[in-house]
């Protein structure tokens, strides 16, 4: 055996002692750097919604940002009722509830490119102001992890279908919920700072 | 290939607890959205956005993520930068008030 593999074992076996995953660790150490990254576009949004004054908010559609939130809230209940699914073997529930987390995850981006849409007819525009700038850039990095977590769930739910994850082994299953909830923390940061503060 | 070191492996159900959790998240939006509707002062209002907004956070990550009952070194993970976004906006912001 090589100093080489023998490093890798030592490392792995620190991770069963510590009861970790080394698969869902990886998730969260990246979950942490994803925080750094809109605690950046969070706090400069802020800063601007502080200094400069932005009459554009006005236009903002609450009823409906706060449907398409219920929507994001109700796919993150899809994620753990079919990691509950396989978790107890059942593997149909996990295709009906990915497939239904991949549907409102889809219906969610829909709300958004017709809030997008809204906005530009009303002149609020990526350049028009440092509110259009500061909305769009935080609103569409958002909408972006959404659309990276929905091909996610599609590729999530394929596997499924072709056999993969079972009572013994869902960890899969488990990091792309991980990630899905986190997108819904954000929502929900977003939701207030933007459209209810 | 390993098992999940997920609390819930081969235990009990939680659907009923996840329901509850989301029951729960939903009754809080339905009220920020009434409250949007209202005539409230905003100084009020806004503390109530920021705690139902902390409430609902944390809901998602104790019960949906499992940090509730799963290892605390995730947990101490994603605080740690939760933390220092916090202690950099809150800077940031007295920085502006003071301008």
């Amino acid at each position: 055996m090589t100093s080489h593999s023998r490093t890798h074992e030592d490392e792995f076996r620190a991770g069963r002692e510590l009861s970790l995953d080394h698969r869902k660790l990886g998730v969260w150490l990246f979950l942490a750097s994803e925080v750094m990254f809109f605690g950046g576009l969070i706090g400069t949004f802020l800063h601007y919604k502080a200094t400069i004054p932005s009459p554009e908010s006005a236009e903002l559609d609450t009823i409906l940002v706060g449907i398409n939130t219920f929507v994001l809230i109700t796919s993150s209940l899809m994620v753990v009722l079919g990691l509950d699914a396989i978790q107890r073997g059942n593997r149909r529930g996990l295709v009906t509830f990915l497939g239904l987390t991949t549907l409102l995850g889809a219906v969610f981006l829909g709300g958004q490119v017709y809030e997008f849409v809204s906005l530009y007819r009303h002149g609020i525009t990526l350049t028009s102001s440092v509110f259009g700038s500061s909305f769009f850039t935080l609103t569409g990095f958002h909408g972006l992890h959404v659309l990276i977590g929905v091909v996610w769930a599609a590729l999530t739910l394929g596997k499924v279908l072709r056999g993969s994850y079972s009572v013994q082994d869902h960890v899969g299953v488990e990091a792309f919920g991980l990630y899905w909830h986190f997108v819904d923390i954000v929502w929900i940061v977003l939701f207030t700072i933007i459209y209810l503060i | 290939m390993t098992s999940s070191s997920s609390p819930s492996t081969h235990g009990a159900s939680r659907a009923r607890q996840y329901l509850l959790v989301f029951a729960a998240l939903a009754v809080i939006t339905a009220i920020e959205i009434a409250m949007t509707q209202a005539s409230i002062a905003a100084s009020l209002a806004n503390a109530v956005f920021l705690a139902f907004s902390l409430a609902k956070a944390t809901l998602v990550a104790a019960f949906f993520m499992h940090l509730r009952d799963d290892s605390r070194i995730y947990t101490a993970i994603f605080l740690l930068p939760v933390v220092l976004v916090l202690a950099f906006s809150t800077l940031m912001l007295m920085s502006a008030g003071g301008h």
